[in-house]
């Protein structure tokens, strides 16, 4: 969470950056601000990114473009947002845990996924829990939080 | 509620990182595609060459004759004489379909039914079918015109690529073809896939069956010479050609020569209600259908010959080997027929294109190896989409205006190319297309001005591969089709097929053939996608290496052996022209840096090379080699008239000198020598062409090291070379026999570098001859295979 970006990382945004303009045009759509902010290390809700766009309209979000420059600065500003850490994450969920057991169930970290904050969509859900559901279907939850920041 | 927005944002980070991933895969694949074209481009110029500049000695007239040895014309009676099926018997065993004509729908049914369940058509039907398919074809016009009259839906597919599993999805979410389901395929039915000829006999059932509801666009694979070629991108894909002679041992050949005539009759294009235009490629500025309907397209069989000319002032090629005198006289006219514009000017734009193979008289091959240069950064910065070197490029030089060059003879010629092999660009104009040596890439201009001449209002083509199946471009008045999914790599993409109706407005179906998918998870997919890729980027760096060697040098003056991250990624894109993201992919292709700074030369080991000390010639050598594999392997095959797989040792010298002497790369007697010797290993005076192309396979250390393990085991028992006392790359020069070949290099490599592995060739000691103990090659899965591969190439020193 440095103040400035060196020149490399600069250099490392643009290209990223590039990857994303699917037209040609070296702009990309507001609509994918958020996920080029993602790809590079950040963690923006879609609200923070919003605001940060000047609060566009839905229109405006597919069709207004944004180049670099005027990107960087954004992402300077996102930069600053705290990042979760390994003991937030598991914070956040021994909430869950009802028999303090070190597990969740995984339906209920579905409900709340799917119906909390940022609401995440059913197949988003599925990719991100595969795998992690034992037969009860229960959430071992440090080893999931392990698996997600290793990732 | 915090932990539910944590990990939301952790999720959509992840996926967002995924996408970056997904989408440089793609791009590399992309640009791999475009490298592998350049093979094509190089074919081509390699073809060119020899036929200007033969040397008239015998032997080698016989070689080239070889090369270009015309298609024996004979008349129909002939033909059908030469493909009599009819004293073909089929044998009681045989349990797959039996065909009786003329063919049902039931018929055509049981047949998709049977490919489903893999079993094969046996030669007499392949061959009864292909006649029937090819005397319907010879009374189809060049332009099929369809109409949606009576609400019909028309079903259109694109490239399909040897997919079956992709042709079944499709039938099996829309049906199959009938009368009240008309399809249009529109091209690349062969290559890549493995049930290339499956797909054919299907479609041309289907056509037989419905003539009316079913029609076939020619695609720029429907060309035998495309499909003598191996795709570079996965190793283990074989062309067209290969396929049909390795599945009918006994009649495959006929079966292509009865199919090369069949492409040739295969319709340009479609169109629907007089409205909609379906081609497989696309069009150019001089596109013109009066003039498309008029001519025969059956003269023009492959897209590597110019069709014959009758008259020798005519300013084409000829690729005939008794006419060599005529050509001559050709090429000394054509010199003041071809450029109407003055030389110089033009001189720096000429390009050989596949309409023009005679090079400029003047020009030497080292300004065409300028040229060709230039051009590839032309056409690679292009496709970069960034269109200010473009255009600074253009300007330099004169206007794009690709009919100047062309021939005037050629109109018709090039009108077919234009439209098997033309893609759609951004910008306005029309230029040559150079990436892929024929046809052109057009703008939104040229189509504006094509609808409105012809009255249409949309054009559907294939030809490229699209993320989603499809594509729209243009203004949406262009419709890119693809319908083979998961094209470079399990995951990597989406076919579609497009229904249309009355209304003309195209409703897609998007698919994904998931057998192979199946149980996989999108970032499994990815990150196998990915794999792929990278590996085939590493062969490409591999084989750059001199050239990245000498710019990393030119930027590290002080010989630090040592460069920045920065300085890195920009050399490398001068060279490779590839246009990816390179610092983004740097974690995946350098092992580790120091204080941002990256060690070049252990670089390129990692990569598995070797120093360049004093081998520095043959590892050029061997590199060119490597370079041009797609070159000579095609050279081979087309030698190899008999397809019998195996070409004679002067077949062999003789390709590898002419090469050399388009190259101008010194490739010695001494070096053929070794080469043969090495592998010819039936030691009947004969090569191998794939075990000499397996030469060129090249090894990654991590695999290596899974290899040399088993290799070890090996070596206990036979006494092989010791791999890691050989990690140069010679020429071994012994007899191939199970035991170690005698000349060990004489004195041991100067480098200590006992892991890195290098250019290897296939082990054939151990695996060719028959009484080596546990030879590499038997009960190996068909992935190990690969790690396995090695022949140490041993040179010995120059004495």
């Amino acid at each position: 969470m440095a103040g400035e970006f060196s020149a490399d990382q600069i250099e490392d945004f643009k290209e990223a950056f590039g990857l994303f303009d699917r037209v040609g045009d070296s702009k990309v759509a507001f609509n994918q601000v958020a996920d080029i902010m993602r790809a590079l290390g950040q963690n923006p809700t879609n609200k923070d990114v919003k605001k940060i766009l000047g609060d566009p309209s839905a229109d405006d979000m597919a069709n207004k473009r944004i180049d670099f420059e005027a990107f960087l600065p954004m992402l300077k500003t996102v930069d600053v947002i705290q990042k979760g850490t390994y003991d937030d994450y598991v914070e956040g969920l021994r909430v869950f845990d009802k028999e303090g057991n070190g597990t969740v169930m995984g339906a209920e970290l579905r409900i709340v996924l799917s119906t909390l904050g940022e609401k995440m969509t059913e197949p988003e859900i599925d990719s991100l829990m595969q795998g992690q559901e034992d037969e009860n279907g229960s959430v071992h939850y440090e080893a999931f939080v392990k698996h997600i920041l290793s990732v | 509620m915090k932990a539910a927005v944590l990990i939301q944002r952790w999720y959509r980070q992840y996926a967002a990182r995924m996408e970056m991933r997904r989408r440089y895969t793609w791009n590399i694949f992309q640009s791999m595609e475009y490298a592998d074209l350049q093979d094509q481009i190089k074919l081509y110029n390699f073809l060119g060459y020899l036929m200007d500049n033969f040397t008239p000695s015998s032997s080698e007239r016989n070689l080239i004759s070889h090369i270009f040895r015309d298609n024996e014309v004979c008349r129909d009676a002939e033909w059908e004489r030469y493909f009599n099926y009819t004293n073909i018997d089929v044998p009681e065993i045989y349990s797959g379909p039996r065909l009786t004509f003329p063919l049902d729908m039931d018929q055509a049914a049981d047949l998709v039914e049977a490919f489903k369940n893999k079993q094969q058509l046996h030669s007499r039907y392949v061959l009864q079918l292909l006649l029937e398919t090819w005397k319907l074809l010879r009374v189809l016009p060049n332009i099929n015109r369809v109409s949606t009259c009576h609400s019909k839906e028309i079903t259109i597919c694109g490239d399909l690529h040897g997919q079956l599993e992709d042709l079944l999805l499709i039938f099996y979410k829309n049906g199959m073809p009938s009368l009240e389901k008309p399809y249009v395929f529109n091209g690349d039915y062969v290559d890549r896939g493995k049930d290339s000829i499956e797909i054919l006999l299907i479609l041309f059932a289907f056509l037989l069956v419905f003539p009316g509801d079913v029609y076939l666009n020619r695609g720029n694979h429907e060309d035998h010479i495309i499909n003598l070629r191996r795709r570079s991108l996965e190793s283990k894909r074989y062309g067209f050609t290969k396929e049909v002679l390795n599945k009918y041992k006994l009649h495959g050949k006929r079966i292509l020569k009865l199919l090369q005539k069949i492409f040739s009759w295969l319709p340009l294009v479609t169109v629907i209600d007089q409205r909609v235009l379906i081609v497989h490629g696309g069009i150019s500025d001089t596109t013109d259908l009066a003039l498309i309907a008029r001519i025969d397209r059956h003269r023009y069989v492959s897209a590597l010959r110019p069709p014959k000319r009758k008259t020798p002032s005519r300013t084409n090629v000829y690729a005939d080997s008794e006419r060599y005198d005529e050509m001559i006289i050709c090429k000394n006219r054509r010199g003041s027929l071809t450029f109407p514009k003055p030389f110089g000017a033009r001189e720096s734009f000429q390009r050989r294109s596949l309409q023009d193979f005679s090079s400029t008289v003047a020009r030497t091959l080292e300004e065409e190896f300028e040229v060709r240069r230039r051009q590839a950064e032309f056409s690679m910065s292009r496709f970069s989409k960034s269109h200010r070197s473009l255009s600074s490029t253009l300007s330099s030089d004169s206007e794009p205006e690709s009919s100047e060059l062309i021939d005037t003879g050629n109109d018709e010629w090039k009108q077919i190319l234009d439209l098997l092999w033309s893609d759609p660009m951004p910008q306005d104009g029309c230029i040559p297309n150079e990436v892929r040596g024929g046809g052109c890439y057009w703008g939104p201009d040229v189509t504006e001005d094509f609808l409105n001449r012809h009255n249409l209002q949309l054009i559907i083509r294939s030809h490229e591969c699209k993320q989603d199946g499809y594509e729209f471009c243009h203004n949406r008045k262009v419709l890119t089709l693809f319908s083979a999914s998961n094209y470079y790599e399990v995951g990597s993409n989406r076919g579609a097929f497009v229904r249309l109706g009355p209304d003309l407005v195209p409703y897609f179906f998007p698919y994904q053939a998931t057998s192979m998918t199946r149980g996989l998870s999108f970032p499994q997919n990815v990150k196998r996608t990915e794999h792929t890729a990278l590996k085939v980027l590493r062969e490409q760096l591999f084989v750059h290496k001199s050239d990245l060697l000498r710019a990393f040098q030119e930027i590290d003056k002080e010989n630090t052996g040592l460069i920045c991250l920065n300085d890195w990624a920009s050399a490398i894109e001068r060279v490779l022209h590839l246009d990816l993201p390179w610092r983004v992919l740097h974690p995946q292709l350098v092992s580790s840096t120091t204080e941002g700074k990256l060690d070049y030369q252990g670089w390129f080991r990692d990569l598995a090379l070797k120093k360049p000390s004093s081998e520095h010639i043959e590892q050029t050598m061997l590199e060119t080699l490597y370079r041009h594999r797609s070159t000579l392997e095609t050279i081979f095959r087309i030698v190899d008239t008999d397809n019998s797989g195996l070409i004679t040792f002067e077949d062999f010298r003789q390709t590898l000198k002419l090469l050399s002497a388009y190259l101008k790369k010194e490739i010695s007697d001494e070096v053929i020598n070794e080469l043969v010797i090495s592998t010819d290993t039936n030691n009947d005076g004969s090569i191998d062409i794939d075990e000499f192309m397996e030469a060129f396979r090249l090894v990654d250390k991590s695999r290596l090291k899974r290899g040399k393990s088993l290799l070890k085991l090996m070596q206990d028992n036979e006494s092989l070379p010791q791999v890691t006392e050989t990690p140069q790359i010679v020429y071994s020069t012994a007899p191939q026999t199970s035991h170690c070949p005698a000349s060990q290099p004489a004195d041991p490599p100067a480098s200590n570098t006992t892991d890195s592995a290098c250019l290897q060739t296939a082990n054939t000691p151990a695996s060719q001859t028959a009484d080596s103990p546990g030879s590499l090659t038997e009960g190996c899965p068909a992935s190990q295979m690969e790690d396995l591969c090695h022949i140490t190439v041993v040179v010995v020193p120059p004495q």
